[in-house]
Parts: structure tokens; C-alpha cells; sequence
């Protein structure tokens, strides 16, 4: 196969259109930024692996016999799941732009991130990560203890025997708690037990199952911290 | 078939040579000439004229792109990424289905990697089988193409083509028994009419 002398015009073409080789800052930079975020995906991956089990620890498992399956479907850490998903994804289309990142199958990719996330992700859980940050999103944001966290949801049911809020009045037989939709309860406690040794006070979280007997007032059979 | 100098220079160092002095990029393009054009006829429906046309794309876009080559990547695997990135591309602007042109070359090694003699037990017709890799899909086409015409191992193949090597080993499998099964159809209607 004998043909014209392309790599005679190509050299032509280069010196007379002036053409030069990008850069090697710009890809160096573009490989640092692709490292960077295939690591990033797999520490917030990690940290959000803390939170779907923190999420799950701290979920009231034993009202699973008083709601049946209903419960889990209500009470699921679904935002933390969701985002857990997006970033699996982001870290393997990412490690996959990667020089060599295509040559392993996907689900080895995908399979590989899942493992170390988990792994590290129990390890920032069982450290103590996993409650502070979701502390942290509560404290600091309204959205969070709103729409996000399910858990809130679930224990905003009065009419069901769900009530939860922050006490804002101690009395003998009665406290007063404020909802998540700024309602004041007056929630007797007269023989309700203690699920966790909670010691009331003010601005305490709290948790509370029993009777809801009008508008503003809760009869309690039991009382947890939040 | 280095009758230049830097013959005995290995492509990483003619890289390095040719970001200093454009010059010494020909001798890279040199060794690469013909085998590029050969496989940029292989996996299109180009005439000689139009996969130079190609052939020059893919020269001067590995010269722009000449610092983001990375040693860790074989540098033929790098240019014949490039090369197969460049024809599919203007095989989309002419919207023409890829086939292959096999020389006599093409032909024996093409029939001997697929032990052709032995399974099908015919005397290999050159128009038949550019006719079976035809039908096939691109997707087993190009594999086909680069292990058994251009001679790449798996791991150069699934660089080329950015594919994991598992999926390359597949494809090659697959892309075999269905182009046996087309030549073999191809051939009973030749010998039923």
C-alpha cells in the first residue's frame, strides 16, 4: 500500500499553521481534577455509608410489630440512599475517564467503590461520625429536619400515637412540647415509662407514643429521647 | 522498515524528541503511516484519498495532543485510539456503513487466525469473506479488524477502544462464531445457486 507522503504534509501543516501541543499543564490538571473527584466521591460516599447507618441504628425498631412493614418503607434514610447511588455513580463515571479506568468491567468499578465505602463508611459510624454529622444537619438545617430526615415525619403522627418535639415546660404530672410544626402539646407523663433514662428538661428532643386526646393534649404511655 | 534515523528510538522517546523539535514528529508519523492507513481502510468504506484525508487528522491531532500522552498507555494503543476515534467520526459525517477491504495479506491472516481451512473446509474466497465482516456489526467488526488484521493483544485492543478487557475478550468470541456463521450462510447460497 504505497501512497502520497502524508507525514511530509503533516509536517508541512504543523510548521505552517503555527500549530503547538497543548499544554501538559492542561493535562495534568484535567488528570488531577478527574483523581480528585473519583476520591472525593469515595470519602463523602464514606461519610454518607455513616449516616444510612446511623439512620438505621437509630431507628426505633422495636414500633416495627405495631406498624409492620409500613414502618420501614416510612422511616428509611431514602435522601442518604438516593445520594449514596448519585455518588457511586459520579465515582465510577469519573475513575472510568481515567487513563486506564476503562479496562476494568463496570460492575468490578462499582462493586470496588461499594466495598471501600461501606468499609470505611462503618468505620467514621462505629467511630462516633456517622451521629455527629447527622446531629450537625439537624442542628443546621431546617430542610434537613423537615423534608429529609423521614424519622421526623414518621413521629409527627399524633392521630397514630406518634408525637415528637422539643420540651418546652416541666411539671409534675405534665410537660409542655413544642412539634415540628410549632404546635404546644400538653402531654401528661403520669405513668408513662422511661424507654432510655431520659432526664427532662428544657429544650430537650424527645419522642413520644400514646393517645392523642384532643388538639393539644397527649395522654404519653412512653417517652424516648430523640 | 525504519530506514531513518531514530530507527532504533522507541516511540516514547521520538514523543519527547518531537516536543522540542516538531522535525523529529515525522519520524513517529513515518512508523506509523501505513499501518494507520491500512487500518483506517479496514474499518471504513474510504477510498486511498479519503483515509489519507483521515490519516492527516489523525497526525495532527496526536501532535496537538502530544503532552497528554501518558507512558503508562503504549504509544500504539494511544495513536490507534486516536485513528479509530477520527474515522468513526467521519464515517459519521458521511453517514457510510463501515465494511473492510482485504489485500492479500489481510487474507492469509485473517484466514489463518480463524482457522477458516479447518472449520469450514473450503478454499477461502476473498469476496465472501469482505462480505461476512461486512454484515457483522461494528461492534465485533472493529475487534475482529484489530486482532486479527493489526495483530493487537487484548489489553491493546480494550486501550484502543476504551472498552474493559473482559468485554474486549468477549466480543472477539462472539464476533468469531457469528462471522463463521456468516461466511458459512454466505457460502451455501453461492453453491445453491
Amino acid at each position: 500500500m504505497k501512497n502520497k507522503n502524508i507525514s511530509q504534509i503533516v509536517l508541512e501543516r504543523i510548521k505552517g499553521e503555527k500549530i503547538k501541543p497543548i499544554s501538559r499543564r492542561i493535562f495534568y490538571i484535567k488528570k488531577v481534577l478527574f483523581w480528585t473527584v473519583v476520591t472525593l466521591s469515595l470519602i463523602i460516599g464514606s461519610f454518607i455509608f455513616s449516616l444510612i447507618l446511623s439512620g438505621l441504628f437509630n431507628n426505633d425498631w422495636d414500633l416495627y410489630d405495631r406498624f409492620g412493614f409500613n414502618f420501614i418503607m416510612k422511616t428509611l434514610p431514602y435522601f442518604w440512599l438516593g445520594s449514596f447511588l448519585i455518588f457511586t455513580i459520579l465515582g465510577e463515571y469519573y475513575y472510568r475517564k481515567t487513563l486506564l479506568g476503562h479496562r476494568l468491567r463496570y460492575v468490578i468499578v462499582i462493586g470496588f467503590y461499594m466495598i471501600s465505602t461501606i468499609i470505611f463508611g462503618s468505620i467514621f459510624y462505629f467511630v462516633g461520625i456517622g451521629d455527629v454529622l447527622e446531629k450537625s444537619f439537624i442542628d443546621i438545617s431546617p430542610v434537613y429536619r423537615n423534608i429529609i430526615l423521614n424519622r421526623i415525619n414518621f413521629w409527627s403522627q399524633p392521630e397514630e400515637g406518634l408525637l415528637s418535639g422539643i420540651v418546652t415546660k416541666i411539671g409534675n404530672e405534665e410537660i409542655e412540647v413544642k412539634d415540628s410544626n410549632g404546635l404546644i402539646w400538653s402531654v401528661n407523663i403520669n405513668g408513662a415509662s422511661n424507654r432510655n433514662q431520659v432526664n427532662l428538661f428544657v429544650d430537650e428532643k424527645i419522642k413520644i407514643t400514646g393517645d392523642i386526646i384532643d388538639d393539644s393534649l397527649f395522654v404519653a404511655d412512653e417517652f424516648r429521647s430523640w | 522498515m525504519d530506514n531513518y534515523p531514530y530507527a532504533e528510538q522507541t516511540d516514547n522517546e521520538l514523543v519527547r524528541l518531537s516536543l522540542s523539535d516538531p522535525n523529529q514528529f515525522l519520524y513517529l508519523s513515518k512508523r506509523y503511516e501505513d499501518k494507520l492507513l491500512r487500518y483506517i481502510t479496514r474499518i471504513s468504506k474510504f477510498s486511498r484519498d479519503e483515509a489519507e484525508d483521515v490519516l492527516q487528522e489523525v497526525f495532527i491531532k496526536t501532535y496537538y495532543n502530544l503532552n497528554g500522552f501518558d507512558p503508562d498507555l503504549k504509544f500504539s494503543s494511544w495513536i490507534y485510539r486516536i485513528a479509530h476515534n477520527e474515522t468513526i467520526s467521519a464515517i459519521r459525517k458521511k453517514v457510510a456503513r463501515p465494511t473492510v477491504s482485504l489485500d492479500s495479506e489481510d487474507l492469509k491472516n485473517f484466514t489463518d487466525s480463524f482457522d477458516l481451512s479447518r472449520d469450514l473446509d473450503k478454499s477461502f474466497d476473498r469476496k465472501l469473506i469482505n462480505q461476512a465482516l461486512s454484515k457483522l456489526d461494528d461492534k465485533y467488526h472493529e475487534v475482529l479488524v484489530l486482532r486479527f488484521l493489526d495483530e493487537k493483544d487484548y489489553v491493546e485492543i480494550a486501550d484502543i477502544l476504551k472498552k474493559p478487557v473482559s468485554t474486549v475478550g468477549n466480543l472477539i468470541l462472539r464476533g468469531k462464531k457469528l462471522f463463521k456463521e456468516e461466511y458459512n450462510k454466505l457460502i451455501i447460497n453461492k453453491n445453491t445457486k
